[in-house]
Formats: C-alpha cells, sequence, structure tokens
C-alpha cells in the first residue's frame, strides 16, 4: 500500500496544495465535464495540457504516477479495443484485421482520452488534498442538505482510509503466516478463502472496535470544533481557468 | 484526597466471566502507579474502568470525589489512556491531524488547536515528522503519538496500558523518558505492565492483579517479594537496590 503512489496524497507546500478544498471539488466537477463535453482533439490537448502543467506545479512525482498507471493501461485498452471493433464505419484500407473502423478507432481513442483526464484529475486533486481537508470540504457542502448526518458521513470517509491500509496489513499477515504453514498444499479454493476471510474479519471487527474504544476516550462527539474554510485569489484564479476549459469544450 | 479512586469496583462480562472483582484502590495527585499482573489478570478492564470506557457491574470510580460518570467529558479530558495498540489509537492522516483530534473533540477555537497540536509536537519530538502518514512510523514513534494525541486533551492523570509492548531497547528508553518527564511535570501516573524490569525503577507504588483480583499494594520494595506467586517475574537479583535496576543512563 504504501509502496503506491496513485491517489495518495502526497505533503509539499505548493498553490494547489493550499488552494480551499471545496473550490478543488468544484474544479474536479467542471474539468470532468469539460472531458465529457470534448469533440475535438484540440479540446482534449488543451484539457490534457492543463492538468499535466497542475500536476508539475503541485511537484508531484510524475515518474512514479506514470508508473503506477500501468494498473489502469489495461482497462483504458479494453475501453479503446471495444470501441475500435464495436463501432460500424468505413473500414481502414489495407489494415490486416476487418471489422475495425475509422469510426471506431476514433471513438475508443476519445474514450481513452476522457480516462486519462479524469484518471489525472483525480490524481492531481488527491495528490494535494489531505483527507482531513476534503472530508471537511465534504461536510460542508452537505451541510445544506436536510436529514443528512454530515459529520458522521465525513467521519465515516476519514475512517475508512484509515483502515484500509491496516486490513491490508492484517492481510498480508495473515497470508505470510499461512503460507508458513504449507496452506499452499490445500487444493480447496472454499476452504482456503475462508481461512482467510474469518481471521481477517475478526481482526478487522476487534481493530474496529479498539478504536471506537480510542476515539470515545478522546471525547469523540458529533459536533466537533467547526474548521474554517479560507479562499485567496488564486483560488479563484485556479477555478476561473477550470470555468474557462468548460466553455471552450463546450462552445469552442 | 485521592485524585482517582475505585470503591468495589466489579466487572462481569455477559458470559459470566468475571474480569475484575472487588477492587478498591486510591491514587494520589502526582503519584506514580505500576498496575502489575500476568495475562488476563484483569489489568486492561481495569484501566478502561478508570477511564469510563466500561461501566461497572458493581462499584463505582470516583475522580476528585466525584463518580466518573457525573460528568464523562470532564472525566475523559483529566483522565488520559494511551492504548496498547497504537495503531488502533491513531485516526488522524497525518501526524498532526490525529495530535489534534482531541481538541477538535473539545470544540477547541482553530488557534488554540493549531498552538496545542505545535507545542504537543515539540514535547514529544515529533515536529520533523508532523506531516507524515501515521501508518508508516516505526513502532516506537507510534506509541510516541499516541501520547501526543493524549497530551493534546492535557490530562492530569496519564493511564499507559502495556507502553513497552513490541518496542526495542531504543523504543523503550524512549517512551520510559517521556513517562518519567510527564511524571516529574506533575501528572499522575497509572501504568499497567507485566515488564516490571523496565519501569519499576521509578514508581512510587505498585499494585498486583491476579486472576481479577487486587492482590497486593504498596511500596515497590514490599510488594516485589511476592510477584513470583502471581506470574510475574521477579525483576530484582539477589540484595539488589530497586532503584539501581533503572534502564536510564
Amino acid at each position: 500500500m504504501a509502496g503506491i503512489t496513485f491517489f495518495h496524497y502526497i505533503h509539499k507546500n505548493t498553490i494547489l496544495h493550499k488552494m480551499d478544498c471545496r473550490l478543488k471539488l468544484l474544479c474536479l466537477i467542471l474539468l470532468s465535464l469539460s472531458a465529457g463535453f470534448a469533440t475535438k482533439w484540440l479540446h482534449y490537448f488543451v484539457i490534457i495540457c492543463i492538468i499535466t502543467l497542475a500536476i508539475i506545479i503541485a511537484r508531484l512525482p510524475i515518474a512514479a504516477l506514470l508508473k503506477d498507471m500501468k494498473f489502469f493501461a489495461i482497462i483504458i485498452l479494453i475501453v479503446f479495443i471495444s470501441n475500435a471493433f464495436t463501432i460500424p464505419g468505413e473500414q481502414i484500407p489495407n489494415f490486416p484485421i476487418s471489422n475495425v473502423s475509422i469510426q471506431g478507432i476514433t471513438a475508443g481513442l476519445r474514450f481513452a482520452g476522457r480516462l486519462i483526464i479524469i484518471l489525472m484529475i483525480c490524481t492531481a486533486i488527491t495528490g494535494t488534498t489531505s483527507l482531513m481537508a476534503l472530508k471537511n470540504a465534504i461536510e460542508w457542502l452537505l451541510r445544506p442538505i436536510p436529514f443528512i448526518p454530515e459529520v458522521r458521513i465525513a467521519t465515516i470517509i476519514n475512517l475508512t482510509f484509515v483502515l484500509i491500509p491496516l486490513i491490508f496489513d492484517n492481510y498480508v499477515e495473515i497470508i505470510s503466516a499461512q503460507k508458513s504453514r504449507c496452506i499452499q498444499l490445500n487444493k480447496n479454493p472454499i476452504r482456503r478463502i475462508r481461512l482467510i476471510t474469518l481471521p481477517l474479519l475478526s481482526q478487522s471487527l476487534r481493530r474496529a472496535d479498539e478504536i471506537a474504544y480510542a476515539m470515545e476516550s478522546r471525547c469523540y462527539s458529533e459536533t466537533r470544533s467547526s474548521y474554517i474554510h479560507k479562499t485567496n485569489k488564486i483560488d479563484w484564479i485556479i477555478l476561473g481557468t477550470c470555468l474557462m476549459i468548460l466553455i471552450f469544450a463546450l462552445f469552442l | 484526597m485521592p485524585t482517582l479512586e475505585t470503591k468495589n469496583l466489579t466487572h462481569i462480562f455477559p458470559d459470566g466471566t468475571i474480569a475484575i472483582q472487588n477492587i478498591s484502590l486510591q491514587v494520589k495527585p502526582g503519584e506514580f502507579l505500576i498496575i502489575a499482573g500476568a495475562n488476563g489478570s484483569g489489568k486492561t478492564v481495569l484501566i478502561r474502568h478508570l477511564n469510563g470506557l466500561f461501566t461497572p457491574t458493581k462499584g463505582t470510580v470516583l475522580l476528585d470525589g466525584k463518580a466518573i460518570t457525573a460528568n464523562i467529558v470532564e472525566a475523559r479530558k483529566k483522565i488520559g489512556l494511551v492504548f496498547q495498540d497504537s495503531d488502533s489509537q491513531i485516526v488522524g492522516q497525518t501526524v498532526a491531524e490525529d495530535v489534534a483530534f482531541g481538541p477538535e473533540n473539545l470544540k477547541l477555537p482553530p488557534h488554540e488547536i493549531d498552538t496545542i497540536t505545535k507545542r504537543v509536537l515539540e514535547i514529544t519530538n515529533l515536529t520533523a515528522l508532523s506531516t507524515q502518514n501515521p501508518h508508516v512510523l516505526s513502532g516506537g514513534q507510534k506509541r510516541k503519538l499516541a501520547i501526543a494525541g493524549v497530551l493534546a486533551m492535557r490530562p492530569e492523570i496519564i493511564l499507559f496500558d502495556e507502553p513497552f509492548t513490541g518496542l526495542d531497547y531504543p523504543g523503550v528508553i524512549s517512551i520510559l523518558k517521556q513517562i518519567i518527564n510527564l511524571h516529574k511535570t506533575g501528572h499522575t501516573i497509572i501504568l499497567v505492565t507485566h515488564e516490571l524490569e523496565k519501569v519499576l525503577a521509578h514508581a512510587d507504588r505498585l499494585a498486583i492483579l491476579h486472576k481479577g483480583q487486587l492482590m497486593e499494594i504498596g511500596t515497590p520494595k514490599e510488594v516485589i517479594l511476592h510477584s513470583k506467586h502471581y506470574g510475574i517475574r521477579m525483576p530484582l537479583k539477589n540484595n539488589e537496590e530497586i532503584h539501581l535496576m533503572t534502564w536510564l543512563e
């Protein structure tokens, strides 16, 4: 878990790290819409250039991110191939494989482009936003909605992210302990799954119980100090840029 | 007047297991009390009662003469608990966020939370790690962070549940120094352990729990001689003075 850079917060002191998370979430929405409405190659080129620039400004480790991209490369490839083969249209002259149309390849490239853009936006947002800031922004955005326990939802999101690496560590520990006792010789897959799932579940529940006690011990309640959100001129300029990109993708 | 007191404290689990039975003890302000006992002797259950996390089947826990249940938030503010498993205590995404968790619960204003967090990180030598993800810290650093999280609540009494478990030699020394400094700065310390050799030299009193009952309580010199009867290793060699047993230079 610790070795993966994708979708992980990386602490730096840049304008994007300091940006108000509420506006950052609005930027996420605007850029995602821009990717959805993009029709020309120029649109894709401009959006990718802007997000790449954001990643450079945020000083995120581009080489490590590209390496982690391989996890998503297969999905992007599947999207491209399925589009290329299923969308009917003009055949490519002298191309050895039939059923591949020019329109299919174009649509495949567009879908792949959109996926890449969304992955890049998420990387830029998660890499520059701590979970606590994200939690506070979600809490703020949910506050006006009636009957929604915004503090509880935000705490659940926070605790989920705290527990995921711990559960993953537990899983690795259980697998290693079972391998050391030759679990691989047991050919029954259902029994093997059961032998891993039950201790993992029991340990995770015990851990959740302990976390609940620890939070109670530190006086946790749903009425806590509220976070003061601050915006500055640069934050609004970044939001304005994202809005311009959406207008560009929609009308130009 | 004792700062913390238990009267006939009894805890019986729903399956009928008696965890602790009729425990009555008094802790004076500024005292350093060690509660020792073998596995399953009821140490953790007792310490959780002292923090108001469990409801007694019988008996009471008093803080400055009043039942802690009368104002549980105030009691938890005054009595901090450092859990045995630091991972369970850490809820923040960065070291600083975790330290700020308690003061945020106390609804302190943001500038005060910031000041407290910085001061506590400094006291626990964690300032350089303030932006780190707690998950990647070493065992000793995680234990320090757990202590920092409790210190941020500005408690008068600090309870430690097996603070040396799983730590290497430098880790034990670092946590031991921290505990002794807290005692020197006026905090009341109640420490639960079965590893007496690491800390007994610095304690004022020693209590021994056995099968949920308080068997002995007194100065370490009086009580230690009976420790082996209750499944606790006698940490002294023949005629060795307790204060010479310290792990610190």
